[in-house]
């Protein structure tokens, strides 16, 4: 395989530091207003959909998809774009069910619907699996950077007479601990107005490849001609080859990485949130994956298509034998001239930097509230000042950082085993998200799954995966579609539809059981020594699970073990915690949603449509949360006091930056009036004589 | 190119992904979720149903341009 070193021109190299002092320096000056992602995107929902949309698509192409998905082109053609066009199959789920869950209930974290949904026990169990899901994405994106940036860079160099050699791991260090400063001064959490800018950057920058690629080639005909009709085919073939076929694909992406992306991506869960209303956030939901996510598909992969029909038309520009995952930077390299492929890396860098940043604070953020939090609680009976607590936080939250750092960098060393950054990411993928969206899916859409069946699903699921990959054969081979079997990387994607399938069984029989569980546990509760019972089935349940965590028995033993485990964990679930029904799934499912507007508004929800009015403002005398409109426009928006109601400044460009969410107080008879509190002016920063538009609210 | 890079992949994408689309459908209405009564609802249940059949023929249009372009 072809190894690239020191690409690139000084040119370049002023061109990427210009860039990032710019980058940085941006960010600063919006960080002033200490306005980080997290203040702004809880900040309230306030913004309109094409502002969220674009911030979507910050995050959509602002990873590690330039580098994974142009070494996929360059292997594979325009299948490259498969995972960026199957996500359409559970928006009915996501517009109608979770989407207005989110809205209503106005959860802030996945492990926060997981206690409220089920129980404090569950909770902790999806913090454990998230932050694994998290510090593992941070693995991915040090690879990523390390495999970007190795092209540019001499095999070896000296310093002070010692002679270095450059290795990934070694790059991957230097990068993690360059990164740990970033955070810790300047860019404490990438400033959403940096993520935006970047989004559009990387959008620009992944367009100027095509443009430039095919303008090297002598346009389109000439470059549509040189790929070879399989490459030129939107779908892989179905199961062939492991490394990169159809339908495991479909399985690790379409659906256990759509519902994880629509379910549990608290980035993308955090833009919903800050939405003006659910209707905002069905438009921004399908205008991204109607439109910006084929765009960005292109955006992406387009490199990689380039650097095959180069490799046809002058193979000794572009050698066919390149390492794949650095297609993009030599094809970057070939096409731009200098300066200009200064600046195509300099934005790939700064955005996976920013991705990594974001991803490290958010995984902070997750133990300061998950486990941190609770922990202390439940150990110190001292009370803090405010004060002292908020130091001591930050403090944790910094520690807490560098170890997830550390732990992101460990995880590198089995991802690097994997021939590309894809398949390392869609390894991981397929092996960690289906027990958190089995148990989140159903959660959300199955009223009678219980919160025993939850912990069932989690601890049944997680050992039958363990021993999915003990024995890939026969457990997943089952499930795959005839996909051959890789000794060195067994079912790299298929394996997601046998977790899917396995969290799924657990998940049905428990729930099914439910009844036959409560009259077992009323009985052993007759029982004198039922304390002990209960204490012997824990015990023999972690016993079993580490027999199948290091594999002590044979196949058909831990199999029927793990059954057993599940019994005895569901039955402790039920003995222990109490679990009612009506309360738990009350507004919490999309069986209820109805409730949850009840809850969200405080009163009745009036249904009936009313139209959008342009007003001028006046300041009232009074301080409380109503506003005052007349009679007659309260008809023609069809509401009545107390309803919600949303008014903006009615400059569309602003994108709901000037608005407020309030109540309607007692009518007057000045039509095209509204009357507002000075808080409200304050909050909303009106202009004065400048019109609003008010709208009622769900 | 074969049926098993071009329209095996494509009916498996549609046959099975459409189980997934169509069962989402039932549920949402099934629960209440979607009111047939509610203009913007039946606005997006519209709309849902085009992206499923938008994106249906965006990949058949690019199966049958990269066999015939």
């Amino acid at each position: 395989m072809e190894v690239h070193h020191s690409l690139g021109t000084s040119t370049d190299w002023i061109v990427m530091v210009i860039y990032f002092i710019a980058i940085m320096v941006f960010g600063s000056y919006f960080s002033k207003y200490n306005r980080t992602t997290t203040d702004f995107f809880f900040g309230g929902r306030r913004f309109a959909w094409w502002l969220i949309t674009m911030s979507i698509v910050a995050t959509g192409v602002g990873s590690h998809s330039f580098i994974k998905y142009s070494a996929k082109g360059f292997e594979a053609g325009f299948s490259s774009t498969m995972t960026y066009m199957n996500d359409w199959f559970f928006v009915p789920f996501f517009i109608f069910g979770w989407l207005p869950i989110i809205v209503y209930t106005k959860i802030r974290s996945i492990p926060e619907y997981f206690e409220r949904r089920f129980s404090v026990l569950t909770r902790f169990f999806a913090t454990f699996l998230l932050l694994l899901y998290m510090v593992g994405y941070v693995g991915i994106g040090f690879l990523t950077m390390g495999k970007a940036i190795l092209p540019l860079l001499p095999p070896e160099f000296t310093l002070f007479g010692i002679h270095f050699e450059i290795t990934l791991m070694g790059l991957i260090i230097v990068i993690a601990f360059i990164v740990g400063i970033y955070i810790t001064y300047g860019g404490q959490t990438a400033v959403i107005f940096t993520d935006l800018a970047q989004g559009f950057i990387l959008i620009f920058a992944g367009m100027l490849v095509f443009v430039l690629g095919l303008d090297y080639l002598g346009g389109f005909k000439v470059f549509w001609n040189l790929l070879p009709t399989e490459w030129k085919l939107p779908l892989a073939h179905f199961n062939d080859p492991p490394g990169f076929n159809f339908v495991g694909i479909f399985w690790q992406d379409g659906v256990a990485g759509s519902v994880g992306f629509l379910f549990m991506n608290m980035g993308l869960i955090m833009r919903f949130m800050a939405c003006k209303s659910v209707d905002e956030g069905r438009k921004a939901a399908a205008f991204n994956i109607l439109f910006m996510l084929p765009i960005s598909a292109i955006v992406v992969g387009n490199a990689g298509w380039i650097g095959k029909a180069i490799s046809i038309a002058n193979p000794s520009i572009v050698p066919p034998t390149t390492n794949p995952d650095s297609i993009f930077v030599v094809v970057a390299n070939v096409i731009s001239h200098p300066g200009v492929f200064g600046f195509i890396m300099a934005a790939l860098t700064a955005a996976l930097m920013s991705t990594v940043d974001t991803l490290l604070n958010a995984t902070a953020a997750i133990y300061i509230n998950d486990i941190h939090r609770p922990v202390k609680k439940w150990l110190t009976k001292k009370v803090l000042t405010w004060k002292e607590e908020d130091k001591q936080e930050l403090l944790s939250a910094r520690i807490a950082t560098v170890v997830f750092t550390l732990l992101g960098v460990l995880s590198v060393i089995p991802f690097s085993k994997f021939p590309t950054v894809y398949e390392a990411h869609g390894y991981f993928h397929s092996t960690l998200t289906p027990p958190l969206v089995t148990a989140i899916f159903l959660g959300v859409f199955w009223k009678r799954f219980t919160n025993a069946a939850v912990i069932g699903t989690l601890v049944g699921g997680v050992a039958l995966m363990v021993m999915g990959m003990y024995y890939p054969r026969p457990l997943i081979e089952i499930f795959a579609h005839g996909t051959a079997y890789d000794p060195s990387h067994p079912y790299t994607y298929i394996g997601a539809l046998y977790n899917l399938f396995v969290c799924a069984l657990f998940a049905v029989i428990t729930t099914l059981t439910t009844k036959q569980q409560l009259s077992l546990v009323n009985k052993i509760k007759k029982n004198n020594n039922h304390k002990s019972i209960m204490g012997a089935f824990i015990v023999t349940s972690i016993i079993i699970f580490i027999l199948i965590l290091f594999n002590l028995l044979p196949l058909v033993a831990l199999l029927i073990l793990t059954f057993v485990m599940v019994a005895l964990v569901v039955l402790a679930s039920n003995y222990y915690i109490e679990y009612n029904e009506e309360e738990k799934t009350d507004g919490l499912t999309v069986w209820s949603i109805n409730r949850a507007k009840e809850y969200f508004k405080g009163s009745k929800i009036n249904d009936r449509e009313g139209e959008k009015i342009r007003v001028h403002w006046k300041l009232k005398d009074g301080v409380d949360d109503s506003i005052h409109f007349s009679k007659s426009d309260m008809k023609r928006m069809a509401a009545e006091v107390g309803d919600l109601v949303y008014i903006s400044d009615a400059r569309k460009y602003l994108g709901g930056l000037k608005s407020i969410h309030s109540v309607y107080g007692e009518p007057h008879d000045e039509d095209g009036i509204v009357y507002i509190s000075s808080e409200h002016f304050e909050q909303g920063q009106f202009v004065k004589g400048k019109l609003l538009i008010a709208e009622k609210e769900m | 190119p074969s049926f098993y890079n071009t329209w095996l992949p494509f009916i498996y994408l549609y046959g099975v992904g459409g189980i997934f689309f169509i069962s989402g459908m039932i549920i949402v209405k099934k629960a209440g979720a979607y009111n047939p009564q509610n203009k913007r609802h039946r606005y997006w249940w519209r709309i849902t149903y085009f992206g499923f059949f938008y994106y249906m023929l965006i990949h058949a249009a690019l199966i049958l341009a990269a066999l015939y372009l």
